[in-house]
């Protein structure tokens, strides 16, 4: 009998897992999916271990008990400010007298590549390839071509020890739970929601979340950047309470019911009451005022995002353009000024066929994407062809210390 | 409201013959002009004094005393936004800076704390106030979000600061803009934070200097204030005509300064002062007095003054000035906390040190038993929705939704916390 698989994100509302299975074609079915409100994470970093951890375990208990089995393997998330990507390098001259690229080859040059040792205290979650340069052609597999000199590059994502092993207890504290694997929410969340043709023309995924949001470029089929950025949809509903002089509750109400990314003419003209139920102490207030308060914020955070990635955010090699996931995605209008920030088409994004109703929530990006992502990687038999399995823990190297 | 108008009223009287002594401490370029604007009428016991580094700061001054620091060390130059200078000023003139404080009780600094004069001297002064047995009061303007690199002196300033005064009021320069009109002038908006500075030494002073119809003096502020506290809040509203005074709550409520990211949103100790015309209205007074607590969550400690001033007309105004997190996460600072509210000059306050350490830290516990008692007591919960709604009101929303971190959320040097268009000086209209 295969084994019962299962993801989990912590995520700073909601401790979420879900159960699935793979079809035969390699579609994603949902067996079961809980989510439970969880008030011990703040943008994305456990700030309350018990509450977070129960939270976890609520949830564990009843996706299981929906999918009437016991989960035997989870997936993880991993979110925070405290991870920080960055590209390494690694070169090799072919070995063989004919030019003829061997495995070794490659080997060594990864092996150069992914020589530099995380800092004290840290250490590495993920080294995503990127692809192989084989003299100044861009390949998926050099083995067997003509060439000199191999390149070989990884973007390598590293993260708090403390922080990542929190996470870890906390699973491990649901009877032994054994992780098969972590992923960072963003490159989780890219895989579900941008296809493999996405991938390859080039596309920028953002997961706007509660508290953090993380986003993943691909270009040429690969991850070429991830990042973190610490402002979710807490702080678009805290703006809004300091701006318009609020209790939080109703400034998260405000947001949903009235809230918008860009500030349109018309909004001058209406007002909106604050509290909603013309009580003593509720008032009106512009609605212009209320967009303008969130769209200061949402444009903010896509300047950082276009700062943070830099210059390899080229339209050309981007061709496929932005699209948007996450909770924070279903503001209205954030679309546009994703648009106008970066200078790049985007759109909200949406879930493969066979993901519907309550699943298909934006907010469901990163564990859909992890529970995807994870059972496609235990479906590849590590051991059907030497090459392979080896050329599989290259491609994705997950490793705790 | 002047203080001659105060006597021709008849029914209520300056207390002239107070033994309380006052003194505005304006350090560096920041302090010293918001000490020159100053409106103070009526407390002709406040005095004032001016205190810099740069003597030309000194020298435009209008305040009634001044004392430059540090001479031999920078020879009448600023500090160049050095911070340790401003604190080696004060070191060098350590005794003259005592004279200045000798006998004073309650002591107010303003200092910008951006600079190298305030952020280094503020702090120093504060921790000789203390020492002489004053019980101070800092108001500190902090520099804009864009100052990116005073912003973390500011910060450190700040910490340093809350280590010795009583309590630490804040005036974030990006709240200018929503406090000043969609179109004020950068002029108008400083002068407009200058008009708060005032309004709360004012609002302090009236509860010390005057004899109001809900009276409390110096020693009741002295009891609600003796424990360091961490953060504050402070807010001014004002109403006019007909139900003046609710307007002037509701003002109050909206104030910009009270929906800043530090600031608390419930107060351990709060301090409420209504000054309004000779028809203020006493049942309205007290409702609005039960609606102040209730908003900021008021614990034992409130210290109410209402003042008739006939000049008020039909005006009213309410300050407020909270603290919260009372001696808590601030680490202990070599000096005697004044905890008895007993009416000392004495500069030997030095030698109760034990005994006040003890009495603050019963007070300490005391404090978070009747926290533990208020949360049992309201912890009733009809609904479970009602239930959530309070677990918010009792933690998150008294913290801010992201005050339980600790640490600044910095991106380039900018909190991104803090709601973008503060930083970005967009005024929003409420």
């Amino acid at each position: 009998m295969s084994k019962i698989l299962g993801a989990v994100e912590i995520g700073t509302h909601k401790a979420k897992a879900m159960v699935g299975v793979l079809s035969p074609a390699g579609d994603l079915n949902v067996v079961s999916a809980a989510s439970v409100r969880n008030k011990g994470v703040r943008k994305g970093e456990i700030v309350d271990y018990r509450k977070t951890a129960s939270a976890v375990h609520a949830a564990l208990e009843e996706a299981e008990k929906a999918a009437g089995a016991k989960i035997d393997e989870v997936y993880l998330a991993q979110t925070g400010s405290h991870l920080r990507g960055a590209q390494l390098r690694g070169s090799s001259s072919t070995a063989a007298s004919d030019n003829r690229v061997e495995f070794s080859d490659i080997e060594r040059a990864s092996e150069e590549a992914k020589r530099k040792e995380p800092e004290e205290g840290r250490c590495f979650v993920h080294h995503v390839r990127s692809p192989i340069v084989l003299d100044d052609r861009i390949v998926e597999d050099p083995v067997g071509m003509c060439g000199s000199s191999i390149e070989i590059g990884y973007w390598a994502i590293e993260g708090d020890n403390n922080a990542i092993q929190e996470t870890v207890d906390i699973i491990d504290g649901y009877g032994r739970l054994p992780i098969s694997d972590l992923f960072v929410s963003s490159i989780a969340s890219g895989a579900i929601v941008a296809g493999a043709d996405l991938q390859q023309s080039g596309v920028l995924v953002v997961d706007i979340g509660a508290g953090v949001t993380d986003y993943v470029l691909y270009r040429h089929g690969h991850v070429a950047a991830t990042g973190v950025v610490c402002v979710g949809g807490d702080h678009v509903s805290g703006d809004l309470s300091m701006g318009l002089r609020i209790l939080e509750p109703y400034a998260e109400i405000i947001k949903i019911k009235h809230g918008k990314a860009m500030v349109d003419e018309s909004d001058a003209k209406e007002d909106v009451w604050l509290i909603g139920n013309k009580t003593i102490g509720d008032r009106t207030v512009s609605r212009k005022s209320i967009c303008q308060v969130i769209n200061a914020r949402v444009v903010e955070l896509f300047e950082i995002i276009a700062k943070e990635i830099g210059s390899l955010l080229d339209p050309e090699m981007v061709s496929s353009g932005v699209l948007l996931t996450g909770g924070g995605s279903l503001l209205p209008g954030i679309d546009r000024v994703a648009e106008n920030v970066l200078g790049l088409r985007t759109e909200k994004a949406s879930f493969p066929s066979g993901i519907d109703g309550d699943l298909a929530h934006p907010g469901n990006a990163t564990v859909l994407g992890l529970l995807h992502y994870g059972l496609k990687d235990s479906a590849v038999p590590a051991e059907s062809n030497g090459s392979e399995g080896l050329f599989k823990k290259l491609v994705h190297l997950v490793g705790m210390n | 409201m002047s203080q001659q108008t105060m006597f021709s009223s008849g029914s209520f009287q300056s207390d002239s013959s107070s033994s309380v002594r006052a003194k505005v401490f304006g350090i560096g370029g920041a302090g010293v002009s918001l000490v020159d604007g100053l409106c103070l009428d009526g407390f002709d016991a406040v005095r004032t004094i001016a205190i810099d580094v740069d003597a030309d700061v000194l020298s435009d001054s209008i305040a009634s005393e001044k004392l430059p620091i540090g001479r031999r060390l920078t020879r009448g130059m600023g500090t160049g936004g050095e911070v340790s200078l401003g604190r080696k000023a004060v070191d060098e003139d350590r005794d003259l800076i005592r004279k200045n404080l000798d006998g004073v009780d309650l002591v107010f600094l303003l200092a910008g704390l951006g600079g190298g004069t305030g952020g280094g001297a503020a702090p120093a002064i504060a921790k000789l106030a203390r020492e002489s047995g004053a019980l101070v009061f800092a108001f500190t303007p902090l520099p804009f979000s864009w100052e990116k690199q005073r912003h973390q002196m500011a910060d450190d300033a700040l910490a340093e600061l809350r280590k010795f005064a009583n309590a630490v009021i804040p005036l974030p320069n990006d709240s200018l803009i929503q406090i000043g009109g969609a179109d004020a002038t950068a002029l108008e908006c400083f002068a407009q934070a200058g008009m708060n500075v005032s309004r709360g030494i004012s609002a302090i002073c009236s509860l010390v200097f005057r004899k109001g119809m809900i009276d409390v003096d110096f020693a009741h502020l002295r009891k609600a204030f003796t424990l360091r506290s961490g953060r504050t809040l402070f807010g001014y509203g004002e109403g006019q005509g007909v139900d003046a005074i609710r307007h002037a709550l509701r003002d109050l409520l909206l104030c910009p300064m009270l929906h800043l990211p530090d600031v608390s949103r419930a107060a351990d100790v709060l301090l409420i002062t209504v000054n309004g015309g000779p028809d203020m209205n006493m049942t309205a007074l007290q409702q609005v007095a039960g609606s102040i607590r209730e908003e900021f969550r008021a614990g034992e400690h409130v210290v109410f003054g209402a003042h008739v001033d006939e000049n008020m007309g039909d005006r009213v105004e309410i300050c407020v000035l909270g603290a919260t997190d009372l001696e808590a996460g601030i680490p202990t600072a070599d000096v005697a906390p004044a905890a008895d509210p007993v009416l000392t000059t004495s500069p030997k306050a030095k030698k109760t040190k034990p005994v006040s350490r003890a009495h603050a830290s019963k007070l300490k516990r005391e404090t978070a038993a009747a926290k533990k008692k208020a949360k049992k007591q309201k912890a009733d919960p009809k609904t479970p929705d009602d239930q959530e709604f309070f677990d918010f009101m009792q933690t998150e929303n008294q913290r801010g939704i992201f005050g339980d971190q600790g640490k600044r959320n910095l991106y380039e040097g900018e909190d991104l916390d803090v709601p973008t268009y503060l930083r970005k000086g967009i005024k929003i209209d409420v």
